[in-house]
């Protein structure tokens, strides 16, 4: 049995997180990697762009020596190939059209030297792609809505969409954020600068009353909206430059609170990459991802898999990252 | 393999729909026995086929509310595998959330329902293939949708029955905006509402019909649903072969007009069975069961005159 076949030999009950995700986690993400250097959100399925990105983010960020170039080099080669004309990325093979997995792909491939020209392209995308909602004639049809009274967010502020042409969310506006962090200023397109203020601006509009993001509605159906934990953890992370404001004190103090009543292993990762990452300590206690594990088998999914790999990383600088992460020469033989 | 072109016909063309009311007044009782009773009424023809049940799962919700309830998705599933299907699966997208665990997590789906790492699928991340919307209600030409849901023998929607915010109601054909990926559209799905609810939902249930719909309506939501809703005991499972016959059922039970809900008067015309006199009734009559649910001012317009006299 090679060191990967017992790694790999089968569901584990740990109690220590660190060695579920080295025992479990990443020998199921490099086992997931198809044919054509992609992954699908499972195993077996088609490859996509979102759990592509995902799966080399945590390879990436693991250190796993058992990681070679060529699983990595693979996964480059599927998203350099999978870029649009326009410079976009699309959500699935068979679309056409581009979408906030453009963020997703331009963040992963600022690690790869040879795509530098794709993310340039993608960030010229992504600056050019303004949401329809907050246009002035929108806004202006707006304000004789019966809609208008629901909402007080502010339409004048901009951040992106999931898809083009639509409105501004909370998590494709994080995702853009957190790539602009990621690239070099003189890769910015012209505008950049412009579009990241106001992003930010929209994402402390659209927080929740008592902390922390959903997505996207800080009032939902005329009521004052719930946070949830993915799009709060997102968001925190595109907004840690400034730690000490007090909307984003108050959402880390929400996040703080909430893990505790996480139910997904999804959120749990991504709660845990939110906290540490914005300073804060993870609680000891409680459930283990192999406990979430044991529920449902992260429902199989690629990315829950990826997140608890990078929750567990001690790479911390993966989300700042932009220096391509050597792979050791003895990995590559 | 359904096959999604026999969803447009036109009413007078298309034969009588049917549609079952029974009366359960709480979760515990025997609902497998009463939902597996009902189908055996239908004849359904599900021996050796794969069978996926799409719940409505809108967010997180520890005192089932919003959702609808597991106790009703494992009666389901335990029915129709006794009418020997295949493989009876779970399957939704839902909107606001992508953690989906947590949400079904959280309705307790596991524990009325087994373990689901097989059972459930998250239509938000499927697979997906292109499907040209030749219906063309809405502005969108095509839609790409979860290989699941079109690969299945028979559809069922499985909604909870309540009051909507945008749309009036959502019963079965609101339901099937779940099964529109959250990895394509994002969530929410938003170019729906761009491309307009009403439009929308025509365009999916011409695309992917549910073969039958069977609706929680124990305990439903009146007023500013489909989430900020108040809890509304209904005491009654709705259960049909045509969505349109099953959801105007549920208005007259509502004490709503079907036919003042745009998106089902439309529905009305191609995807099934508005017209009372073209729905035969099984089970508990309307007027018996009838429950006049709370709405918000904006559809006033639905409600039946003098508070509606349905038999």
């Amino acid at each position: 049995m090679t060191p990967d076949e017992k790694k790999d030999s089968g569901p584990v009950s740990h109690s220590n997180d660190s060695l579920f995700v080295s025992d479990f986690c990443l020998p199921f993400l490099r086992k997931s990697q198809n044919a054509d250097g992609g992954w699908g959100f499972h195993p077996g399925s088609e490859s996509r762009v979102e759990p592509t990105c995902w799966a080399i983010w945590a390879l990436q960020a693991s250190g796993d020596t058992l990681v070679s170039a060529g699983i990595l080099d693979r996964g480059f080669q599927f998203l350099r190939e999978a870029q649009l004309v326009a410079g976009s990325w699309a959500a699935s093979p068979e679309m056409t059209t581009g979408c906030w997995v453009t963020s997703l792909a331009c963040c992963v491939l600022t690690a790869d030297a040879s795509s530098h020209d794709a993310v340039a392209a993608g960030l010229k995308w992504l600056c050019d792609d303004w949401p329809r909602d907050s246009a002035p004639w929108r806004r202006l049809l707006a304000r004789f809505s019966s809609e208008h009274k629901i909402s007080a967010q502010d339409d004048s502020l901009r951040g992106w969409g999931w898809t083009p042409r639509t409105s501004s969310w909370v998590e494709p506006t994080s995702f853009a954020l957190l790539l602009l962090a990621r690239a070099p200023r003189e890769a910015w397109p012209s505008g950049a600068e412009q579009r990241r203020e106001l992003a930010r601006r929209m994402l402390y509009d659209r927080m929740c009353p008592g902390g922390g993001w959903n997505c996207g509605n800080p009032m939902v159906y005329g009521v004052a909206g719930e946070a949830l934990i993915v799009p709060t953890v997102w968001a925190l992370l595109a907004l840690r430059e400034e730690p000490t404001r007090p909307e984003f004190v108050m959402s880390l103090d929400w996040l703080e609170k909430n893990v505790k009543d996480v139910r997904g292993a999804g959120s749990h990762a991504l709660a845990r990459i939110g906290l540490e990452i914005c300073g804060r300590k993870w609680p000891t206690t409680g459930a283990t991802f192999a406990d979430f594990y044991s529920r449902n088998e992260f429902l199989q999914s690629v990315p829950v898999s990826a997140w608890a790999c990078l929750a567990l990383s001690d790479q911390r600088k993966w989300l700042t990252g932009g220096t391509p992460v050597r792979v050791p020469e003895y990995a590559k033989a | 393999m359904r096959k999604p072109d026999i969803a447009l016909v036109p009413s007078f063309q298309r034969p009588p729909s049917r549609v079952a009311i029974r009366r359960a007044t709480t979760y515990e009782q025997d609902l497998a026995a009463m939902i597996c009773e009902t189908l055996r009424e239908f004849d359904l023809r599900v021996k050796d086929k794969t069978v996926l049940l799409k719940p409505n799962l809108v967010g997180l919700d520890p005192l089932g509310v919003m959702n609808t309830h597991p106790c009703v998705i494992a009666a389901a599933r335990e029915s129709f595998l006794r009418l020997g299907a295949a493989q009876v699966l779970i399957g939704d997208g839902p909107a606001m959330d992508r953690d989906t665990e947590a949400i079904i997590e959280s309705v307790r789906l596991r524990e009325f329902a087994g373990p689901l790492a097989r059972t459930f699928v998250d239509l938000n991340v499927d697979d997906v293939k292109r499907v040209a919307l030749s219906t063309r209600a809405s502005r969108l030409k095509e839609l790409f949708l979860p290989k699941t849901v079109l690969g299945v023998d028979f559809l069922v929607s499985m909604p909870k029955l309540k009051t909507h915010h945008w749309a009036g109601v959502t019963l079965s054909l609101k339901n099937m905006f779940g099964i529109v990926p959250g990895s394509c559209y994002g969530w929410p799905k938003n170019v729906l509402h761009w491309a307009g609810i009403d439009s929308s939902i025509l365009d999916i249930n011409a695309a992917a019909r549910p073969d039958f719909a069977i609706v929680d309506g124990i305990l439903g939501m009146e007023g500013n649903g489909p989430i900020q809703g108040t809890p509304k005991p209904c005491g009654v499972l709705v259960l049909g072969d045509d969505p349109v016959a099953v959801d105007a059922t549920c208005c007259r039970v509502m004490g709503l007009r079907p036919e003042k809900v745009k998106y089902l008067d439309a529905a009305g015309t191609m995807l099934g069975h508005l017209d009372p006199e073209k729905i035969q009734q099984l089970g508990e009559t309307i007027g018996s069961v009838r429950t006049p649910f709370a709405v918000l001012d904006a559809f006033e317009r639905l409600r039946q005159p003098n508070g509606g006299v349905w038999n």
